[in-house]
């Protein structure tokens, strides 16, 4: 099973249906990613969770979780993946509103899931009528007997679907909100790989089922079209949301959203680049957003606050939490030799390449910005100074820091060796009917270009070695404590002045006013309008005998009229 | 033979850029009717601070400071000095965009390891800076790119010397280019990040003996780069290390002279200035591009 991929199996029966589970690279490499990142999840609950309350029901809704997301990713027929996507998500509501605060923001996620399940169950429905199989196999080799209109169709209601699941906007309102309230572990399994499962759904459907060929012609490439540019959409706006959050969950959560929006900008390019990019960043994201959401949470479970504003100085603090989240950082950024600057690396090429400067220009701002609020959270938490009652706080316990190691050692191998995981992608993209692109263990070689990762990484650590030398010979310093600095005549006492707050004070002032949350402002508006028209509509019901009695009147009249065809006289 | 060129490249880097800051004092000197210090000036401070008793903060302040010269050094290995291109086949322009921020990002994590808040009002200025200068910057690069169809900065320069100088090509993006080399290079009127009037000398507050000389190295290299990025893609670069220079020269003397007579712009204006001109020329420039 391991190494010949392309097995089904029937699992199951029901009224004579035969249910499948199906094992093929795409399954095998985010079968892979999900356990992982689960696991250590779990490790992570050790301590995250102690002392709290329900913790079976907690437990419960994990494992079903994650049974739930591995059967979406093996399962070989439409009902299987039907039932496995709605097991995922109920069990996903019940987690996000397992905190009392992430109630709100369950119910939010619950409505637009269940819309995104209805448009997807109606597009199965609809190639079963037509195709008479619900077997992902068989509609594969079938599908090209539908017509292209009935293609597009299946195309956008699927992706209604998965675009919810994965955020994209503008239906990503649920995210930031689920991704804050909900409890730190399982914030890392929603961000890490669940979330996700919107680009396994936009790969199977793109190039599994309809095929790379047909996506790209189905109304002359509109649908791509239209695909990347919400992508870019959702890569500018979320980004600097982002920076102007002061919640360290919610800073991620955004930055999380503009991810999405590279991931599904790779994908829906449709080149082997462009694919490989969005399927390997699908990967990376997961790993450095999971240690991310797992520092924040070691510093909450310490100190009791993710407020940037309010924290500072935890470095010598919690040591192990703050290099590895350096590292995280580092990833975020997508700094080279970490593993986020070889998939953005990709998407850059492909895009630049294939003459689209502009979705190019939207993915490199991106990064740009990311590196502002990625600093800031860095700087904000872990440097500057320590506010005094954060003066005695513990270091992190170790079923904590163990997984945080793991992940940043994982950032670091995917980094500097990117042809661990491309291969298989490269394995991947053969059954989709790319054209492969050569892999070699330390990159990938193009005939514009070569990405040398290794080369890199010996150029940086000789002149870093370098330096180290020259610097252990003319060494003379004195290490004196962080606080003893230098104040130009006016020494700065302790605590009375808060410099991490509003980090980038001059740059929101410009830029507020522009950057707000534009969708979650209109879905307010609908909300408002409907609740006022239903405050109105109640008006009728005054509790009056008589006045009902009139009502039944005046309608029994308009009946009457109507059926005199208005013709009183 | 690549440890000979990267040996030449980190040489030519550092003498050049030792040159320009030498030449940038005697030029605001004679404009300001001072006589001024000697060319080798900056070579002098540099040696004098190896020789003071420096502090540190932690280890971090150490590293940030290693970290950020040690990115300014491999930013500089895929530039192409005339012919002097240590690392040529390795990822390209691409990766010169990512590794020019490696520097700030190292005095940033340097300078925050202290608790100084001069510090990181300062670190915050050059963030809001980079962001301003990159977004004109990231067009323009973008317009070279798409119009050489390349990603790889050898290719880039052949193609110019194939034909003609990139600023005939793209004269928009060149300008645009040229308006933003000042805030590139930090300088007046762009120099809020380490601004000594107002936030001593801001992410450098606490550096002392060896940091100052280290970070002075590593501005110095970024100074070469900057320019040397304006020549290589559009002046069309050359075949050997002196052309390069003499192509290098005037365009760091007109930045000089600009540097020379303005006053400092506060943060916001010069985040508004980057975004504004700049920006629409870097636009209009990629229009022209895809245009043809």
């Amino acid at each position: 099973m391991y190494r010949t991929p392309g097995l089904e199996t029937t699992y199951f029966t029901f009224l004579n249906y035969p249910l499948k589970l199906k094992m093929d690279w795409l399954s095998w490499f985010f079968g892979i990613a999900i356990v992982s990142i689960n696991l250590f999840a779990i490790i992570f609950s050790l301590s995250d969770m102690k002392g709290k309350k329900r913790l079976d029901l907690f437990y419960l809704l994990m494992l079903l979780v994650n049974a739930g997301m591995l059967g979406v990713v093996f399962s070989g027929d439409f009902i299987s993946f039907y039932v496995y996507w709605e097991i995922m998500s109920w069990s996903t509501f019940l987690l996000i509103s397992f905190k009392e605060e992430g109630w709100s923001a369950g119910l939010k996620y619950i409505i637009l899931s269940i819309i995104g399940s209805f448009s997807m169950l109606v597009g199965m429905l609809a190639i079963y009528s037509n195709l008479g199989t619900f077997s992902i196999g068989a509609i594969m080799k079938e599908m090209h007997y539908l017509s292209t209109g009935f293609t597009f169709s299946i195309l956008v209601l699927f992706s209604i679907a998965f675009g919810i699941k994965n955020a994209l906007m503008p239906l990503h309102t649920w995210l930031p909100d689920s991704y804050t309230d909900s409890e730190a572990t399982f914030t890392v399994v929603l961000s890490g790989m669940l979330t996700r499962m919107g680009v396994f759904g936009f790969v199977l459907i793109l190039y599994i089922i309809v095929g790379l060929t047909r996506f790209q012609y189905i109304g002359s490439g509109w649908f791509s079209h239209v695909l990347t540019y919400l992508a870019a959409i959702s890569i500018i706006l979320a980004t600097f949301i982002a920076l102007l959050q002061d919640d360290a969950k919610k800073l991620l959560a955004w930055h999380s959203v503009g991810q999405g929006g590279y991931i599904i900008l790779g994908i829906a390019y449709g080149t082997t680049l462009g694919v490989a990019s969005g399927i390997f960043h699908t990967l990376n994201h997961a790993i450095y957003i999971a240690l991310l959401f797992m520092v924040v949470g070691a510093v909450e479970l310490r100190t009791g606050s993710r407020d940037l504003n309010a924290l500072g100085g935890l470095r010598s603090r919690m040591p192990v939490i703050f290099y590895t989240g350096l590292i995280g950082i580092a990833g975020f950024i997508g700094i080279p030799l970490t593993n986020g600057f070889v998939s953005k690396w990709l998407l850059y090429k492909t895009l630049i390449l294939n003459h689209s400067p502009f979705l190019a220009f939207s993915a490199l701002i991106g990064t740009w910005v990311t590196i502002l609020y990625g600093f800031k959270f860095l700087h904000n938490i872990f440097l500057g100074q320590i506010p005094a009652k954060y003066e005695n706080v513990e270091r992190a316990p170790f079923s904590m820091r163990f997984p945080v190691i793991l992940l940043s050692l994982a950032i670091i191998l995917f980094g500097v060796l990117p042809g661990i995981p491309l291969r298989v992608i490269g394995w991947m993209q053969k059954t989709m009917g790319f054209e492969v692109a050569k892999i070699n263990i330390w990159g990938i070689v193009t005939e514009t270009g070569t990405l040398n990762t290794v080369n890199i990484f010996f150029a940086i650590m000789l002149t870093v070695f370098g330096i180290y030398i020259l610097y252990r010979i003319g060494f003379r310093s004195k290490r004196v404590a962080r606080e003893d600095t230098y104040a130009a005549g006016h020494p700065v006492p302790r605590d009375k002045y808060a410099y991490t707050s509003e980090f980038y004070a001059p740059l929101f002032r410009k830029i507020k006013p522009i950057f707000r949350e534009w969708v979650s402002i209109f879905f307010e508006k609908i909300v408002k309008f409907g609740r006022s028209l239903s405050d109105r509509i109640r008006k009728i019901y005054v509790g009056d005998l008589g006045t009902y009695v009139l009502y039944i009147v005046l309608f029994l009249a308009f009946l009457l009229i109507l059926r005199m065809g208005w013709n009183l006289w | 033979m690549v440890i000979l060129l990267i040996v030449g490249s980190i040489a030519i880097g550092f003498m050049v850029g030792v040159l320009f800051l030498g030449l940038s004092r005697k030029v605001k000197a004679r404009i300001h009717w001072r006589y001024g210090p000697p060319l080798y000036q900056p070579i002098i401070d540099i040696v004098k601070l190896f020789h003071q008793e420096s502090v540190s903060h932690g280890f971090l302040f150490d590293f940030g400071i290693l970290l950020s010269l040690g990115g300014a050094i491999v930013c500089l290995l895929f530039i192409p000095i005339g012919n002097i291109i240590p690392l040529q086949g390795s990822g390209g322009l691409l990766v010169v965009l990512y590794l020019m921020l490696i520097a700030p990002f190292g005095i940033a994590l340097s300078s925050a390891e202290a608790a100084n808040p001069n510090a990181s009002i300062g670190i915050s200025r050059k963030f809001i800076l980079a962001l301003g200068y990159e977004i004109p910057f990231l067009l323009i690069v973008l317009s070279v790119m798409t119009n050489y169809g390349t990603t790889s900065f050898v290719e880039i320069v052949a193609l110019q010397r194939a034909s003609h100088w990139g600023i005939i090509s793209m004269p928009l993006s060149g300008i645009a280019l040229l308006l933003i080399l000042p805030a590139m290079m930090g300088i007046r009127p762009f120099d809020q990040v380490g601004a000594p009037q107002e936030i001593s000398s801001g992410p450098e507050v606490e550096y002392g003996g060896i940091y100052l000389a280290l970070s002075e190295i590593q501005h110095i290299y970024l100074i070469f780069i900057d320019i040397a990025l304006f020549v290589a893609l559009f002046m069309g670069g050359s075949s050997e290390p002196l052309t390069f220079f003499l192509k290098m020269l005037p365009i760091f003397l007109i930045v000089i002279l600009v540097s020379t007579v303005y006053p400092r712009f506060r943060i916001e204006q010069a985040f508004s200035y980057c975004i504004k001109w700049p920006t629409i020329i870097a636009f209009l420039g990629l229009l022209l591009v895809i245009w043809r």
